[in-house]
């Protein structure tokens, strides 16, 4: 078909994908800016803040560290350590995760399989993508903790070259080990033993972990005199992080020397790093595509990952016989009074897709658990919470940390709900239950589903705290007000600013509508806890007069009826007069 | 060109593909047709390379799929019902970005772009992001990457989704063109009438067994009824479905032997 000589001069498969995929790139950065300038300017204030408070934060934490008499190098060394290790893991499980779906869930994989390039370089390319994917959010978390160490520490100019590099080579290896994880999970999920021995590893490590960190509560005795007797024990229990076969042990052990003006030391645990970079870089750039295919062969073969199991196999046949009768959940439904049958309709079609669609429930999970865990820890807290200054604060900010917690989850999953209708307006926008009702439904359901997680979350809190009835049903009614605005806000300009030809909520909301749902959301939680905290009849706010502190509650009200009623009557409207 | 021999894939307990063997000539145009689930599209995986099967063999062009895919991809076009494109680029640069997957040189990227696009109607497009366009013309760039780099086989799952009549028309006589110079064409589909009108033999699968393969006028014969392929298509996956049900009842008839 053509010269030899030609040929030469054509890029390699690698070298032609990384080429579009920059060029792809660069359009969707050009289309962003392009779509919403105040996505682009939300970004950059939120980039910037976060690297100027991070930094900021980190620099005073350390020097904070550093005046602890006769231990603060050491403590501000073992932080370094933990802080490394636990992004090593950290990195590791992202990118097991990002590496499993990149190269085995992909439409481009399973395209580029069917086209003249090695396994070995598709593998190539997806590792690659995989591991940016997968790094760069710690990219963002370790350069202002860097950044502030080095200052702190007064290291010289060159150690600010370092790092980049440092932090470069070290994401590698956690990179290597995630896809080679990726890889055998994919090859063997379905096998029954394979099976048996993640669930009893997982069920072990969870056993071991708990009792070796168990919390031990500290009371006041402890805590003003056996100080050095507390921290031998803490420096005890996080003693692994210095393991001489970690990764992270190198890196940070290279940092700490550097910092130090030990150079040589440095040096050598650079090289140490460098030589393990090398030799696990090469064995995943030259020898892993072949289990690679084979892998992708067995995840695009299975079935069902249970389908090795008899119990399972049964559990399916049985399901197949099909008995005509409503579901579970549209029984449930039918208890709650005043439903019209075709609203039901609607709730129950919502419920289910949600329901079905792991990645939408899985991220709500994610985010709640993480916030449940803070709270049942607050237990251990019993020298602290009984300074009423603390209890005080604590309170707000666990309002705080819910209120944003739902107004992620309202701009991630409530705002495109009615934009997700549009692909679907043939039979919704169509039928007699009219579009308003549609929007109307669709709150009411999102409302329900908020108040189940945020009352009982900031009820528990309170409860942690030992707040009187009194303050707990203060917070809940403040809960109930922003989550009824929250969800309203985002309905209502969901509906103000639909995107009817996505399906994917994601993109939806990374346009304009979203970004401006996620601001307004923001500014409303921060001013309504300041609001309430001015108004607040317990602690604190004892120089206001009670004039200013109803005047708190006041600017509660009026700030949640503007954000909340307002954009929805507007939404309302709009929907009313939609032409489809 | 396509050798299928006792190709079996399971996916559990299910089989999708049961021992088909099946010879594909160079220069045929090979329809497959099948119901829904029938394992049209497992087998389509398996030339392609994207899954092993469980047992037997897939050559195309004498290369074995699994001992050397990438001889195999090289002489293999394939465009899927729902096929991937890169959204963000506009078609021109995906049409190059394919060629030179191919190893062609820009003398052979631009006769063969020269030929293609606007035989396909695509020169309007070709400046525009993928993203933008219609399903339709997503479809017309597929099939003209496929054919770029002049496939020996040229393997289609549905490929007329989308299609308005007029490209339909076209992409049917490109087919055939390429066909008669030589090219293998392994198409499946739901659509009869371009089965009927364009191959020179039909497979159906049914159950994942091949049960008929031939010419219109064999496959009528096999089926013995008369007239459209519609009849032929029914009257075969219905005594198959038959064929299946009593199979199964004579299995729980089975009386239980044991031995003390």
């Amino acid at each position: 078909m053509s010269s030899t000589a030609h040929t030469a001069n054509i890029p390699t498969p690698f070298r032609l994908l990384l080429r579009i995929h920059l060029l792809q790139m660069r359009r969707k950065f050009r289309s962003a800016r392009d779509q919403s300038s105040l996505l682009v300017g939300a970004l950059i204030v939120f980039l910037t803040g976060y690297t100027i408070l991070a930094s900021g934060l980190f620099y005073r934490a350390l020097h904070f560290a550093g005046r602890f008499p006769g231990l603060g190098e050491m403590l501000i060394e073992r932080m370094i350590y933990l802080l490394f290790s636990f992004l090593f893991l950290l990195l590791l499980f992202s990118n097991i995760v990002i590496g499993y779906t990149n190269l085995f869930r992909n439409k481009e994989t399973a395209f580029l399989i069917t086209l003249p390039i090695s396994a070995q370089d598709i593998f190539r390319w997806k590792f690659l993508e995989s591991a940016l994917l997968a790094s760069w959010a710690f990219l963002l978390l370790i350069a202002p903790l860097l950044g502030a160490y080095g200052l702190e520490q007064n290291a010289p100019w060159h150690f600010y070259l370092l790092g980049p590099v440092l932090i470069a080579l070290f994401i590698v290896l956690p990179a290597v080990f995630g896809c080679w994880v990726a890889i055998t999970i994919a090859r063997h999920l379905d096998r029954r033993l394979f099976q048996l021995l993640t669930v009893l590893v997982v069920l072990l490590t969870f056993i071991g972990l708990s009792a070796y960190w168990k919390p031990q509560v500290l009371d006041e005795e402890n805590l003003e005199t056996r100080v050095i007797s507390v921290l031998d024990r803490l420096l005890t229990k996080t003693r692994f992080s210095q393991f001489p076969f970690l990764p992270s042990y190198w890196l940070s052990s290279g940092v700490l020397h550097w910092v130090e003006g030990a150079l040589s030391a440095a040096v050598f645990f650079v090289l140490v790093l460098l030589s393990n970079v090398g030799f696990f870089g090469l064995l995943a750039f030259t020898k892993t595509g072949r289990f690679f295919y084979s892998a992708l062969s067995a995840t695009h073969s299975r079935s069902h990952v249970l389908g090795q199991w008899e119990w399972f196999r049964n559990w399916t046949a049985l399901r197949r016989q099909f008995h005509y009768r409503a579901g579970a959940m549209e029984y449930l439904l039918r208890l709650v009074p005043r439903l019209e049958p075709d609203t039901r309709a609607l709730l129950l079609k919502d419920m289910r897709v949600f329901w079905r669609d792991t990645a939408q429930w899985g991220q709500t999970l994610v985010l709640f658990a993480l916030i449940g865990v803070y709270i049942s820890n607050l237990r251990y807290f019993t020298q602290q919470l009984a300074n009423p200054f603390w209890v005080h604060l604590i309170s707000y900010m666990n309002l705080a940390a819910c209120s944003l917690n739902l107004a992620t989850l309202t701009t991630r999953f409530v705002f495109p709900q009615f934009s997700l209708e549009g692909k679907r307006l043939w039979i919704v926008g169509l039928a007699p239950l009219g579009l308003v009702r549609v929007v109307k439904a669709k709150l009411l359901l999102s409302i329900t589903a908020s108040l189940i997680v945020t009352l009982p979350l900031i009820w528990i809190s309170c409860d942690m705290l030992k707040l009187p009835l009194a303050q707990k049903f203060y917070f809940a009614g403040a809960i109930i007000v922003m989550t009824f605005t929250l969800n309203t806000l985002a309905i209502g300009l969901g509906a103000l600013y639909p995107n009817m030809k996505e399906d994917q909520p994601s993109k939806i909301v990374s346009g304009f509508g979203g970004t401006f749902c996620l601001v307004l959301s923001f500014l409303y939680i921060v001013a309504s806890v300041l609001l309430l905290s001015f108004g607040s009849p317990w602690g604190g706010m004892d120089f206001l007069t009670p004039n200013f502190k109803v005047l708190g509650w006041i600017g509660f009200a009026v700030l949640s009826v503007a954000l909340g009623w307002l954009p929805y009557r507007w939404g309302l409207h709009r929907v009313a007069t939609f032409e489809h | 060109m396509i050798e299928l021999k006792n190709l079996v894939k399971r996916f559990g307990d299910l089989v999708a593909v049961n021992d088909i063997s099946l010879t594909v000539g160079r220069g045929e145009f090979f329809a497959v047709l099948g119901p829904n689930a029938a394992g049209k599209t497992t087998t389509i995986k398996i030339l392609t390379a994207l899954i092993k099967p469980t047992s037997g063999t897939a050559h195309i062009c004498g290369f074995d799929v699994q001992q050397q895919p990438l001889e195999v991809r090289r002489r293999l076009a394939y465009v899927p019902d729902f096929p991937f494109l890169y959204d963000k680029l506009t078609p021109w640069e995906f049409l190059r970005f394919t060629g030179q997957i191919f190893r062609m040189d820009e003398e052979a990227i631009q006769r063969s772009t020269r030929e293609l696009i606007p035989r396909f109607n695509l020169e309007p497009y070709l400046r525009q992001p993928i993203e933008g366009l219609s399903h339709g013309t997503r479809q017309r760039v597929a099939i003209v990457s496929a054919l770029m780099h002049a496939p020996e086989v040229f393997i289609l799952d549905e490929p007329m989704v989308g299609l308005d009549p007029h490209h339909t028309r076209v992409v049917k006589d490109v087919l055939k063109e390429r066909s008669l110079q030589g090219m293998t064409v392994f198409l499946s589909t739901h659509q009869l009438s371009i089965a009927e009108e364009m191959a020179d033999r039909i497979g159906i699968i049914h159950h994942g067994r091949l049960i008929a393969v031939g010419t219109r006028d064999e496959l009528r014969r096999q089926s013995g009824s008369d007239g459209a392929l519609e009849k032929s298509f029914l009257a075969l996956t219905a005594q198959e479905a038959n064929f299946v049900e009593e199979k199964s009842a004579l299995k729980d008839r089975e009386p239980e032997i044991t031995i003390a």
